[in-house]
């Protein structure tokens, strides 16, 4: 699984907004070429971008392996054809690099993820989103994140719970019916004592947030990930 | 660093109420995210989060049924671990099943919107009190939605044809998804779902 690993890289000195800048970027370029002198160019960059951040390419690669799956499998779907001559190999060859592609942009994420703790993240949210719904979305991140193992050992229970009855003997529906009510049944009553607990921490639109600045650093990122949009058009 | 001297703006307690569970479906959902259910024939096991997409909307209506899931595609890509197989990061987003969790806060308001459909007006109803062919078409059009538009990304992404995209991407799932409206239909009709309208708690 990956997840932040401090460290003093140059990644982890970037301004979360930059990276993200970068990452869309990147995206963007990915998603409108699919010719191999490009995708060896994006490699190119994503090889950089990983190193920046010091990430094991091989960890990343085990870590979106259930992604895999689909991209190794539509390439062989693409190639099939429903009638003579049966397989179609330029077909397959397209989706391939298209294929190839996504891999690319999956393993360019695995920098930021590496390199960003979540409160820097909730803090460039509530900087960039205006408004309300950015206040709300980044303490909500922050919240998602806190409360993740709680709930988690909460389903883990239930599931114990319904195995140790043979729940497990019951109708697919039944099952998945009892998980949702009781997950539900325990996280509203958690929300409800959560939602107290922050009204009586003067829960306030206009919060002091975590502190965040963009550095000298910034601004080559914030270049790169222009230039990398640009090229979209190329 | 320099004194704040604004006003502190309170969180009205109505709000704070949604927010907190919102907050919690959300992370319910990405806990979900993980539980695989066997179903019986070659269709592979169910995951629950287009459930708790249900749920949402059902539950928390149009709006916060919809926050619900635009936090969930947020917190997974800033790297929390709530998407599938433990999966986070933006490139999911872009990746092959960015279709369907992009189509989740809209599923998540189309059934909130013709669940509750006087929100507006009358808050949001109890979702045991809307007559079942209702929560039925409701459901079933937020399927079609998240299909839709993730054999519609998945076919344009990986250069796919329709059918080719629908029989990678759609058919398999189609029993997992006919068990989950069952489980949701279910758990409407038994009214033990929590509620949370605007004037009353649970």
């Amino acid at each position: 699984m990956l997840t932040y690993e401090p460290d003093d890289t140059l990644a982890h000195r970037l301004d979360p907004r930059s990276k993200v800048a970068i990452q869309i970027g990147f995206a963007a370029t990915a998603l409108s070429h699919t010719a191999p002198r490009a995708l060896a160019v994006l490699t190119l960059v994503m090889l950089m971008i990983l190193a920046t951040a010091r990430v094991s390419l091989l960890q990343t690669l085990y870590a979106y392996r259930f992604a895999f799956v689909f991209l190794g499998g539509a390439p062989l779907l693409a190639s099939i054809t429903l009638g003579p001559p049966w397989v179609d190999l330029s077909a397959g060859v397209d989706s391939l690099l298209a294929s190839y592609r996504v891999l690319l942009i999956l393993l360019v994420s695995a920098a930021y993820i590496r390199s960003t703790r979540v409160r820097d993240s909730r803090a460039a949210i509530q900087r960039t989103i205006p408004g309300k719904p950015g206040q709300l979305l980044g303490i909500g991140v922050a919240l998602v994140f806190r409360f993740l193992p709680v709930l988690r050992a909460d389903v883990k229970t239930i599931r114990d719970a319904m195995a140790a009855r043979l729940g497990t003997e019951r109708a697919a529906h039944e099952r998945a019916g009892t998980v949702a009510l009781l997950g539900l049944e325990r996280a509203f009553d958690r929300a409800d004592r959560l939602s107290l607990a922050l009204q009586a921490r003067c829960f306030a639109w206009n919060p002091t947030l975590p502190p965040l600045s963009f550095s000298r650093l910034d601004a080559p990122a914030l270049g790169i990930a222009i230039v990398l949009a640009l090229s979209a058009l190329l | 660093m320099e004194t704040d001297q604004r006003q502190v703006e309170l969180v009205d307690a109505t709000v704070a109420s949604q927010f907190a569970r919102a907050a919690l479906l959300t992370v319910l959902l990405g806990a979900a995210a993980q539980i695989a259910i066997p179903i019986p024939g070659p269709s592979p096991p169910i995951t629950l989060q287009v459930l708790f997409v249900f749920l949402a909307g059902l539950i928390l209506g149009p709006i916060w049924g919809s926050f619900s899931m635009i936090l969930y595609l947020t917190a997974g890509a800033i790297g929390v671990p709530i998407f599938a197989n433990f999966g986070s990061g933006i490139g999911i987003l872009f990746g092959q099943s960015g279709g369907y969790l992009w189509s989740y806060p809209l599923a998540a308001a189309l059934i909130g919107l013709l669940v509750h459909r006087d929100y507006r007006s009358h808050g949001l109803r109890d979702p045991a009190t809307a007559s079942i062919s209702l929560v039925v078409a409701a459901l079933v059009a937020g399927t079609i939605l998240i299909y839709g538009m993730g054999a519609a990304y998945m076919a344009m992404l990986l250069e796919l044809t329709a059918w080719q995209a629908i029989t990678a991407a759609v058919i398999p799932f189609i029993p997992g998804e006919i068990v989950k409206i069952i489980a949701a239909v279910a758990l409407v009709r038994s009214g033990r779902l929590p509620t949370v309208g605007h004037q009353s708690g649970r």
